[in-house]
């Protein structure tokens, strides 16, 4: 499936953006956000394409209803989504309760507070032990976040063959899972092991306070490996915003990697420039760049639109989350909160400043290759580097596969579940 | 009417309630709903939930003063221990305790029905909405637990499923005239009770047995031959009560000469509740007994139920008196209209000396559609369920019983005959109908009005009489009109 065109929805793609260089279109046909059965559905799905499922109708309806300010009709159709919804139930039940909350939100002006009070009753049931189990029992049934790493580690080690002294940045909030692999990589290489050090900035405040936990952990497994390595954490940040060259205490004699899985989205819309400036200030050998394809942020001024985009994400992430997990896994249940969290976010809370908690604006692969073009050029990946993504794909459930891109000088990957574009890894040098 | 507290356009947080701001507030602003409640329109008295509805009805906007959204006692539902994350609206506890608890998940319900019913039909259908909606209804509702609301609403649940499953196709059909509600799949034994309990609680079975027997006393009074033709004879009750009056007239002719013709209803073997055979052996028995001439004649409808006047048997010089109950507990209104609309038009080329009509009593036709007459309905009901209860207030049991033979297939045959006509037609009585191919009201008289008034009387005072036309007797319960008694003659009949 290499070479091949694929576009996002058309209906939802920003034609204000110029893709120009990117000529992306699926061969796959796009079909509304509805056409995803599920599995476990019990209520039969034999209707007319156009009804559409009975949650997402009723959520649209309701987020119309908040933006022309009718009141009587906000209040019937929470009401009814309420009555009909569950965090317990099957997709729509699911989808119907948490976007019920973030549309309350949105009409009660209550986004911040809420998203508060999410953020601390997560954080309080959240510890090194839970959050483990959590990332290695998805990465276990999905390849939603394994993909990433399998495609970064391919392009860092490439870019940084020959090199003795390695840093490695990495942003994000993975808890180390991605380094195991590449640390075992560099210890079987043929020449000598070069030195690693790696900087890890965590944004997420639950993801902080493990980070202790993790950098014993990464250090003995280095000293098991052979690997000469460091270990440090950054996790004073507000946003990532506030990054800096000397804070990340880069050293001339070293070779960058910048590693940044689902990083950028973090960052506030406005500063996403400077921070890709930033970046470049660094000199690194490659950026890796992985981010979930969805597009939270060109309809900031549309509700509706918005809504409309992040309910077909949040549709198909909780339908893979269905197709992946046991019916009865906890696990489950934590990722679709951690969504919740993320659709108040974004939908709920203006974006001010000075506020507390990450963006979750996503943007979508081609919407980042705009803003990194500004200061970087796009490195293809290999062969080699496709052959274990895709036998990396191969380990999971049918529905998975990959889409390499095509361009005039684009590079980059689509993880697809039934062939929609779900997540985008890319490789840049300056 | 409520005040709105939380009034929504102003979207200023500041017309919230004030929330606390203690460390377990986990502040999603719930408060801000308001409790507000006007305990005035929700009474707790549960016979006067229809009244409820019906204000509901009166005025469509109004409906959203009401929405029980509004009048949520709503407390913070933010509760980390149960579930973290999770926010709940209202809380079920709520919804359960108490008076209050029980006029609220009432009101919840008729709104959750009258959901299903739009997206069954309305702008925005949706049958996957529809039978969500369904589904958590049933979750909340059984038929035979609960209060009055809760049965109906699990009656109604039953039919609005029915109608999403069998609707539009060939298999609607067939599940109206053999459903597993119908009245031929209850055994026979359950089918009698359940009609000797509702005769006995309410006024129902003889309101229309009287008032129709009244007029025709009064209009045959000098003739030798009566011929009656009975469109669901059943039981043949009615037809007990007038031979004994016909034998005790005093100061009168002697008894006339009394034949009655039942139509039965060929085809598929069904049973009835009784067969007009064992029907006609009972009455030529009784009216041996008390010395009555009589005869009794059958006459069967095609299969397709339709009635043709020419396989009558009429004798000259005989009163033609055309009979039609079509009221609770028959069972023909909805099956065959097609059947009834034959019958009535027989009826005119027959030139019956009187045409006796009961039939149920719907409310004024509204632009509502499907989903106005699918509120009227549940009104309906709910009058008739808040009426038996009157008649039945220890007996939970045999109410459920008559529920479960009569109301509900009803429910479901009403329900599908309003489906079916879609709000399209104007609903027509069969009263209007009468008056419009040409029949002429003959007046209720003042002793038949008394007599109806002494017959409720025996019963609860929630029931009234009131005279809609001087040919037409309504039967109602409280506010709401549910039989109607209508007496008419052919244009060309001898007098």
């Amino acid at each position: 499936m290499e070479r091949t065109f694929f576009t996002p929805k058309e209906a939802r793609y920003p034609n204000n953006q110029s893709n120009g260089h990117y000529q992306l279109e699926m061969q796959s046909t796009n079909q509304p956000q509805s056409s995803h059965t599920s599995t476990s559905r019990s209520s039969d799905s034999g209707e007319p394409c156009g009804d559409g499922k009975w949650a997402s109708k009723l959520l649209r309806e309701c987020a119309r209803a908040i933006t022309e300010k009718d009141s009587a009709k906000i209040h019937h159709l929470l009401w009814m989504l309420n009555e009909l919804a569950s965090p317990y139930g099957d997709c729509d039940q699911k989808l119907a309760s948490y976007f019920l909350q973030a549309l309350f939100c949105k009409a009660t002006e209550s986004g911040q507070r809420c998203f508060k009070t999410l953020t601390s009753v997560a954080e309080k049931s959240h510890s090194f032990d839970s959050a483990r189990k959590l990332i290695l029992k998805f990465q276990e049934v999905s390849p939603w976040t394994t993909f990433g790493h399998v495609a970064s580690n391919g392009a860092i080690l490439e870019a940084l063959e020959g090199e003795s002294k390695l840093h490695i940045i990495d942003i994000s909030d993975t808890l180390c899972t991605q380094w195991p692999t590449l640390l075992e990589a560099l210890a079987t290489r043929n020449d000598e092991t070069p030195h690693l050090k790696l900087t890890v900035v965590v944004t997420a405040s639950i993801v902080r306070s493990v980070m202790k936990e993790i950098s014993q952990r990464m250090e003995k497994f280095a000293r098991l490996m052979g690997v000469p390595f460091e270990f440090n954490v950054i996790s004073g940040l507000n946003s990532l915003g506030e990054l800096t060259k000397e804070a990340l205490g880069v050293l001339e004699d070293e070779a960058i990697a910048v590693n940044c899985i689902g990083a950028l989205r973090k960052i506030e819309v406005e500063e996403r420039g400077d921070v890709v400036r930033m970046l470049r200030s660094l000199h690194p050998r490659v950026v890796t760049v992985v981010e979930e394809e969805a597009d939270f942020s060109s309809f900031k001024n549309d509700f509706v639109k918005c809504f409309e985009e992040c309910l077909r994400f949040y549709t198909l992430y909780f339908e893979m989350l269905e197709e992946s997990f046991v019916p009865t896994s906890n696990e489950r249940l934590m990722l679709e909160r951690e969504c919740s969290r993320s659709m108040v976010r974004v939908l709920a809370c203006e974006d001010e400043k000075g506020h507390d908690g990450d963006c979750e604006r996503r943007e979508r692969g081609s919407q980042w290759s705009e803003r990194l073009k500004e200061a970087f050029s796009p490195v293809g990946f290999s062969d080699d580097c496709v052959d274990d993504v895709k036998a990396l794909l191969k380990r999971y459930r049918t529905g998975w596969s990959h889409v390499l891109t095509q361009g005039d000088d684009s590079s980059g990957i689509y993880l697809t579940w039934k062939d929609e574009a779900v997540v985008w890894a890319s490789a840049w040098k300056p | 009417m409520v005040v709105d507290e939380l009034d929504l356009s102003d979207y200023s947080p500041t017309t919230t309630a004030t929330t606390t701001t203690t460390e377990d507030d986990h502040g999603c602003n719930w408060n801000g709903w308001s409790p507000v409640v006007d305990w005035d329109m929700l009474s707790g008295d549960h016979d006067d939930f229809h009244d409820l509805i019906e204000s509901m009805m009166d005025d469509k906007t109004m409906l959203h003063h009401h929405h029980p959204a509004r009048v949520l006692n709503v407390h913070d539902g933010c509760n980390s221990a149960v579930s973290p994350g999770t926010v709940m609206m209202m809380d079920e506890e709520v919804t359960n305790n108490g008076g209050g608890g029980q006029d609220f998940k009432g009101l919840r319900l008729v709104h959750l029905l009258m959901a299903a019913a739009e997206s069954l039909t309305g702008m925005n259908k949706s049958r996957d909405l529809a039978r969500v909606i369904l589904v958590r209804l049933k979750e909340l509702v059984s038929p035979t637990d609960g209060t009055n609301m809760e049965r109906l609403a699990a009656y109604f649940t039953e039919a609005l499923l029915g109608l999403l499953e069998g609707a539009g196709g060939v298999h609607g059909k067939h599940m109206l005239n053999n459903g597993p509600c119908h009245r031929d799949d209850h055994h026979q034994t359950d089918v009698l009770a359940a009609f000797q309990l509702l005769q006995d609680m309410s006024p129902y079975v003889k309101f229309g047995h009287f008032t129709a027997n009244q007029a025709i006393l009064e209009a045959v009074g000098h003739d030798r031959r009566v011929h009656i033709v009975d469109y669901d004879i059943m039981e043949g009750i009615q037809w007990a009560s007038l031979m004994q009056a016909l034998v005790s007239r005093k100061d009168g002719p002697p008894a006339p000469h009394l034949r009655i013709t039942a139509l039965s209803r060929g085809g598929s073997g069904r049973r009835s509740i009784a067969t007009v055979q064992e029907t006609g052996r009972r009455l030529v028995a009784f009216a041996a007994s008390i010395g009555q001439p009589f005869s009794f004649h059958q006459c069967r409808l095609d299969s397709d139920e339709t009635f043709r006047p020419t396989t009558l048997k009429l004798v000259r010089g005989e009163a033609l008196v055309m009979n039609c109950m079509l009221h609770l507990p028959h069972f023909s209104t909805y099956r065959a209209p097609d059947s009834v609309a034959s019958y009535l038009s027989g009826a005119k080329t027959l030139n019956p000396r009187l045409v006796c009509l009961v039939e149920e009593e719907v409310g004024p036709t509204m632009d509502g559609g499907f989903v106005g007459r699918f509120m009227d309905s549940l009104h309906h009901y709910s009058a008739l369920y808040d009426s038996l209860e009157a008649g039945f207030p220890m007996q939970g049991r045999a109410r459920a019983l008559v529920e479960r033979v009569f109301l509900g297939p009803r429910i479901t045959g009403s329900l599908a005959r309003i489906y079916r006509a879609r709000g399209d037609e104007e609903s027509c009585s069969w009263g209007d109908w009468l008056g419009a191919v040409g029949f002429h009201p003959i007046s209720i008289t003042f002793a038949n009005h008394c007599q109806a008034k002494l017959l409720l009387g025996l019963f609860n005072d929630g029931y009234r009489v009131e005279e809609l036309a001087t040919n037409k007797l309504v039967l109602g319960w409280k506010s709401r009109r549910l039989l109607s008694a209508s007496v008419w003659t052919s244009p060309n009949s001898e007098l």
